[in-house]
């Protein structure tokens, strides 16, 4: 179909078309992303090969004081007459030496230590951290432990050893950007020119590269307090890392994608539990995603009829719902919808019989999604609403003196409007809701609870299976599978769709 | 058609017009009760003098303020003696102090996180753009909680175990994945002002400061406003990094305490009480943000 | 080093045999060359038993000053800081306690840092069990979070001095209770964490009347009222289970049930049996707010005619209905295939614990015995009404009178210590969660289902 197809049809089919093709196109999507993905890894590989590559050239054709700035960092700027840059770079490596002796060092030796006795009598290699507790007893017949401060704490192992990792990865980056420099510079001063100053090379920090002055501190604090701890989880997956093996009491040790085999098949009640809470994940976030949806546009739409007064007086009321904490406002709600709570207290005295909103497995699940949308509605209305007020006044003018009543006006003006700018907004709620903790684990807690779920129950989320296997049974290994799980199916879920949305290619068309 | 059918049909057109905004205005109402209807209860129960938790009846048989007091003052059961603040139960009035604080300067430090990153992420084009744009995406996706486990080491290492600014740096550290609407609020300032100031000679540092910040009113105050709510309602990373260290709650993990097995027959009311007073400065945040919602958010979030 | 330590451990028992001898005090038996050996012995191995240590009088004049010197050494620049963790509403009781301890030990001439924290007991274990570093050197718990804490090796053994004197001062079963594989964990502090029957004697006349469920429920619905059991929570229903023959057994790390039988099936038609009374005499569900909250609320409102529940509640019955209206007596009996059972349930101790990482650990066990003495227990009966697990404080003609003290006496034939019969695995699996199934469905629930639960329970507890 061309554009000429396209544009004789009417608007209901206009429509149609572009859910049908928004539907179709997933698959092409899908097929794309990992075509991308394919081609990211290829692109890895030369960046690396190339970088290779330029990394000999450079020290081929370089001269003595770049050639030196392969061994000592900053030689070849000094050399070049960049001094101020020449001692950064210096600092930056002698910096990295004292923290690789004084502390990284010990971690790459004990991340996979062998020959540990992690118990009387139990030997292990491959466990995180050399030095288990020792005691010794004195002389009252108490126990103490008499190496609490050099005592290996597997916990704290793997995680400086992931911070050293990526402390080396910055420095590895920063080295070649020495020698590239010193390259740079290099020749500079054969072409005849002068290299730049250290002052005049800071000031295009606040102009050329204003992004780096930016985005610096914030990708420094993603790393430490985001990145790092997802890695150190990511590991987790890979260990014993269970109630029975709990630092610093005990150790735990690498024991390889048992955790994996575990969810996925080899043990039949974790590989079932998360088989149906999978499924109800998925069903739960499109059920919550479009009532939101939907109930909110409506009700933004009635808000904002013309002829309606006090428009933000609506709008207030049902703000306001938002601004107690949910906490306070679900635990509130759960104590009304209890078996023996005021609504069925209230249901019994109008002379109906009580209705099971949190203790049966079908009233809870829709319980929750009805008491998201109370959470929700108010949101997708306020973004409604102003979407509604951005919406020109001269199309429904337009519309109405071709003789258009109010239901056409909404299924040819306002809701293809609406519909497609907020594609983006959609699938962030989608995923959002995917992780949508405070409800479920604030209005039911996960339950009921039968007993062939393990450590779960039938409202339970993954996020909220995953926080329960933290917090209540303690299996950090599992729980952090799940996570590795949840975090690919959105991740790639996202991408594909972000992608193909227009919002994407909007963006590119914008610069 | 003649003169006459238009009128008529005009005349029925305004009271079906009528019936229908008849209509919708019922509908509202019935909306806005349901949808209030929690918030009242809540406020009757902290006006409630009776004991015991929730009740199956809305108006309190027994109208009292003493749960707003027992927030600020707690007798010693003995001697009846005002208990200092050290030595209550329940602190409620340090663990507000503690939430201000903890509020003011996570919401400084993450709005000008966001504001940094959305400018440069918007309206710089370099290398490595694109990438930072996917993995901002994919990154906002692991479940937060689940590494706060290795967090609260860091926190441990920097010597922040269980401090207030521990928690700042906890609020305000993500804040980098957050700048998706504000992104989307600086896409639409046009360019033009840009390349503009860049012909007068302005460096983009400049042009950061004294052209798009300005302009961007309604983006800084939606940011500063969410990010300064944040803390207040949070219950699960507090609960987490703060542990026993009951003089640095802040007010949602001790009202949640409230709810222990052990008190919270007791404490039940004064919990809605506590309740209360914090929704009634957010109430105010939230109407004023209203405006700057719409705004920031219909030129940022919906368009990604 | 080992030698030094060796030949100070001699001395020390030395002392502590002449001690002993001149004071008079009868041990647990055992010799006391044996004790020490095991005194002695260095490194994880030792296995030192509860039952062989004898009891030493702390404070003779020569024991007083080895500890005093041991807390001198503790002290880092002669500040001993401790973290005391126990229920929100001991702290004014458990401070004037510390401050005995202060004034007892004060000739070590440290300054005692203190501080009693504000802990539920039902929740201290697992916070101590999630970061050991972090939680108190001293807390307080209730026994069921026991063998988590040991798996974690987050508790610390009891040392040898105290250990007889525990043994010789507390009821049998609550010094069993604290050791987990014959390794003594904890020292005993009150024996109502377990679980009885409140009844409204306005309803009930006296204990003949609350003798069978079935009769119960009968009475209380034609008076209107109901009968409180929470079956959704598997620390009440494991009662049934109990009472039917199922084994539920936890050693050495080890959990082990039997819930997939014969006797797993009538524990659950018992319950079924009560769930179909639900709301006419019967409430087998805490609902969203828990026990306490509902029995406080069931009470005042008038509406509950009996719950079972422990001690804790005692106060908050005994002001809703009237201290002279409130009976306590043992569970009653419950209809289990076609005959009247009597049930069982879990006998309860709240205990203390020293934190395996503490930095004064002969500090922190001292002070966790001087809360946990004869003296303390009675004090503490006094002040808050809790009953002690003291064989000298059980003598006290008031506690002796304590309606709950005879209701859990009678019930302890039928009750199962916690620590020998439930782990963590227990805690974490869907018993409760099954119980709720029970009440939702009002005992309707077909024997295909029951079978399946069953055997879902068992393959989650046999761990």
């Amino acid at each position: 179909m061309d554009y000429l197809d396209y544009v004789q049809m009417t608007t209901g089919q206009k429509i149609a078309y572009k859910f049908k093709s928004f539907f179709t196109g997933i698959p092409v999507a899908i097929k794309k992303f990992f075509l991308a993905i394919g081609m990211l890894i290829k692109k890895f590989f030369n960046f690396i090969g190339n970088g290779f590559k330029g990394y000999g050239s450079r020290f081929v054709k370089g001269d003595i004081g770049t050639k030196l700035s392969y061994i000592v960092m900053g030689a070849g700027n000094m050399f070049h007459k960049q001094i101020g840059k020449g001692l950064c770079f210096l600092a930056a490596q002698c910096a990295y030496i004292y923290f690789m002796i004084s502390f990284g060092m010990n971690y790459f030796q004990k991340i996979y230590s062998t020959d540990v006795e992690v118990e009387p009598g139990v030997i292990v290699n491959g466990a995180i951290g050399k030095v288990p507790v020792h005691k010794t007893t004195n002389m009252f017949g108490i126990e103490e432990i008499d190496n609490l401060d050099t005592l290996d704490d597997s916990n704290r192992i793997l995680l400086f050893f992931v911070m050293t990792v990526i402390v080396s990865v910055v420095f590895f980056v920063l080295y070649i950007a020495n020698t590239k420099s010193a390259y740079a510079s290099g020749e500079e001063i054969k072409n005849g020119k002068k290299p730049i100053g250290f002052i005049d090379e800071l000031k295009t920090y606040l102009d050329e590269r204003f992004h780096v002055t930016l985005l610096t501190v914030p990708i420094v604090l993603l790393f430490l307090f985001t990145i790092l701890p997802i890695l150190f989880t990511i590991f987790m997956a890979f260990t014993n890392y269970d109630e029975k093996h709990q630092p610093p009491g005990n150790m735990y040790w690498w024991t390889g994608v048992t955790n994996f085999q575990d969810v996925f098949y080899s043990d039949p009640m974790k590989s079932a539990t998360f088989g149906k809470i999978l499924v109800w994940t998925l069903v739960w976030a499109v059920f919550a995603t479009f009532t939101n949806y939907i109930f909110g546009m409506i009700l933004a739409l009635l808000i904002n009829k013309k002829e309606i007064k006090f428009k933000s007086f609506w709008r207030t009321m049902f703000v306001v719902t938002a601004a107690v904490p949910q906490f306070v406002t679900l635990l509130l709600m759960r104590l009304m919808l209890d078996d023996k709570g005021a609504f069925n207290n209230m249901i019994i005295a109008l002379g109906g019989s009580s209705i099971p909103f949190l203790t049966d497995c079908t009233c809870a699940r829709i319980t929750v999604i009805i008491v998201n949308m109370w959470v929700g509605v108010p949101y997708t209305m306020l973004i409604t609403s102003g979407l509604l007020m951005n919406i020109p006044e001269d199309l429904y003018e337009s519309a109405r003196i071709d003789g258009a009543n109010a239901f056409q006006q909404f299924t040819k003006i306002t809701f293809p409007y609406i519909f497609f700018v907020t594609t983006p907004y959609l699938i962030t709620t989608f995923v959002g809701n995917i992780n949508n903790f405070n409800v479920i684990y604030f209005l039911t807690g996960g339950g009921p609870s039968p007993a062939e779920y393990y450590q779960a129950g039938q409202t339970d989320l993954l996020v909220t299976w995953l926080y329960k296997l933290t917090v209540v049974s303690s299996d950090f290994n599992l729980a952090a599978v799940i996570g590795i799980i949840v975090f690919i199916i959105c991740a790639t879920g996202s991408l594909i769709t972000f992608n193909m949305s227009k919002a994407a290619k909007n963006e590119e068309e914008f610069s | 058609m003649t003169n006459t059918d238009s009128k008529a049909m005009q005349s029925g057109y305004a009271s079906k017009k009528k019936a229908v905004n008849t209509l919708v205005y019922i509908i509202l109402t019935v909306m806005v009760l349901i949808w209030i209807f929690p918030i009242v209860y809540l406020v009757m129960q902290s006006f409630r003098g009776e004991p015991g938790i929730s009740t199956s009846y809305l108006i309190p048989k027994q109208w009292t303020f003493d749960n707003y007091i027992r927030l600020f003052v707690e007798t010693d059961p003995k001697t009846g003696a005002v208990l200092p603040m050290d030595e209550m139960r329940f602190p409620y009035l340090r663990w507000i102090l503690n939430t201000l604080l903890v509020a003011v300067l996570s919401c400084v430090i993450s709005t000008l996180i966001i504001l940094m990153v959305s400018y440069a992420l918007s309206r710089l084009r370099f290398k490595s753009r694109k990438m930072l744009l996917n993995m901002g995406l994919i990154l906002g996706m692991f479940p937060g909680f689940m590494s706060m486990a290795a967090v609260y080491a860091i926190m441990e290492i920097f010597g922040l175990k269980q401090q207030l600014i521990a928690l700042v740096i906890v609020y305000s550290a993500g804040a980098g994945l957050g700048y998706q609407v504000a992104k989307g609020f600086f896409d639409t300032i046009p360019r033009s002002l840009d390349e503009a100031a860049k012909i007068d000679g302005a460096t983009r540092n400049q042009i950061f400061w004294v052209i798009i910040l300005p302009l961007s009113k309604p983006i800084i105050v939606y940011t500063a406003l969410t990010t300064f709510i944040g803390p207040w309602t949070d219950y699960i990373f507090v609960s987490y990094f703060m542990k026993d260290n009951k003089d640095n709650w802040t007010v949602a993990l001790g009202l949640w305490n409230m709810l222990g097995n052990q008190t919270m027959a007791d404490w039940f009311t004064v919990f809605c009480a506590g309740a209360v007073l914090i929704a009634i400065p957010i109430t105010i945040l939230f109407v004023i943000m209203q405006r700057f919602y719409v705004a920031g958010v219909t030129g940022g979030a919906v368009k990604g | 080093m080992v030698s030094k330590t060796k030949r100070a451990a001699a001395l020390v028992l030395t002392a502590m045999i002449a001690a002993s001898a001149l004071a008079g005090c009868s041990g647990g038996g055992g010799s006391s060359s044996k004790t020490t050996t095991s005194g002695s012995t260095s490194g994880t191995t030792s296995g030192s038993s509860a039952a062989e240590v004898s009891a030493v009088d702390l404070d003779s004049a020569e024991m007083k000053k080895n500890i005093t010197d041991a807390i001198k050494k503790e002290a880092n620049g002669g500040v001993i800081k401790l973290k005391v963790w126990c229920s929100g509403d001991d702290l004014q009781f458990e401070k004037s306690r510390i401050e005995k301890f202060k004034e007892k030990y004060k000739d070590a001439g440290v300054e005692f840092k203190i501080t009693p924290v504000g802990v539920g007991e039902d929740s201290a274990g697992g916070k101590i069990k999630e970061s050991p570093k972090d939680g108190a050197d001293v807390f307080s718990f209730a026994d069921d979070q026991l063998s988590v804490l040991v798996e974690a090796k987050a508790i610390a053994k009891v040392g040898d001095i105290f250990q007889g004197n525990v043994v010789a001062e507390n009821t049998k079963d609550s010094v069993e209770v604290c050791s987990s594989g014959g390794t003594p964990y904890a020292f005993p502090k009150t024996s109502d964490n377990g679980y009885f029957l409140y009844y409204d004697k306005r309803i009930f006349k006296d204990e003949s009347e609350v003798a069978n469920m079935d009769d119960m429920i009968k009475k209380a619905n034609e008076n209107g009222k109901q009968v409180y059991l929470n079956i959704t929570n598997g620390w009440y229903n494991a009662g049934f289970y109990f009472a039917a023959g199922v084994k539920i057994e936890y050693k050495d790390g080890k959990q082990t049930t039997t819930f997939d039988s014969p006797e797993g099936v009538k524990a659950v038609k018992a319950m079924c049996h009560l769930a179909e009374s639900e709301d006419k005499g019967f409430i087998g569900t805490g609902g969203s707010a828990g026990d306490n909250p509902t029995v406080s609320q069931g009470f005042n409102e008038q509406k509950f005619a009996a719950a079972v529940i422990g001690t804790w509640m005692g106060p908050a019955i005994k002001k809703a209905i009237g201290e002279e209206n409130v009976g306590a007596a043992k569970l009653p009996t419950v209809l289990m295939d076609g005959k009247q059972e009597q049930l069982h349930s879990f006998g309860g101790y709240k205990i203390i614990g020293v934190n395996a990482f503490t930095k004064c650990p002969v500090t922190s066990q001292a002070l966790a015995y001087f809360l946990g003495s004869p003296d303390s227990q009675i004090e503490r009966y006094k002040e808050r009404g809790l009953i002690p697990t003291s064989n000298k404080a059980l003598e006290d003609e008031k506690v002796k009178a304590d309606p709950a003290l005879k209701a859990i006496e009678a019930q302890k034939p039928y009750a199962h210590a916690q620590g020998q019969s439930v782990g963590g695995v227990y805690w974490a699996s869907n018993v409760g969660g099954f119980g709720g199934e029970i009440v939702a469905a009002k005992g309707k629930m077909d024997d295909a289902k029951i079978k399946k639960s069953l055997a879902d329970l068992q393959t989650q507890t046999n761990k």
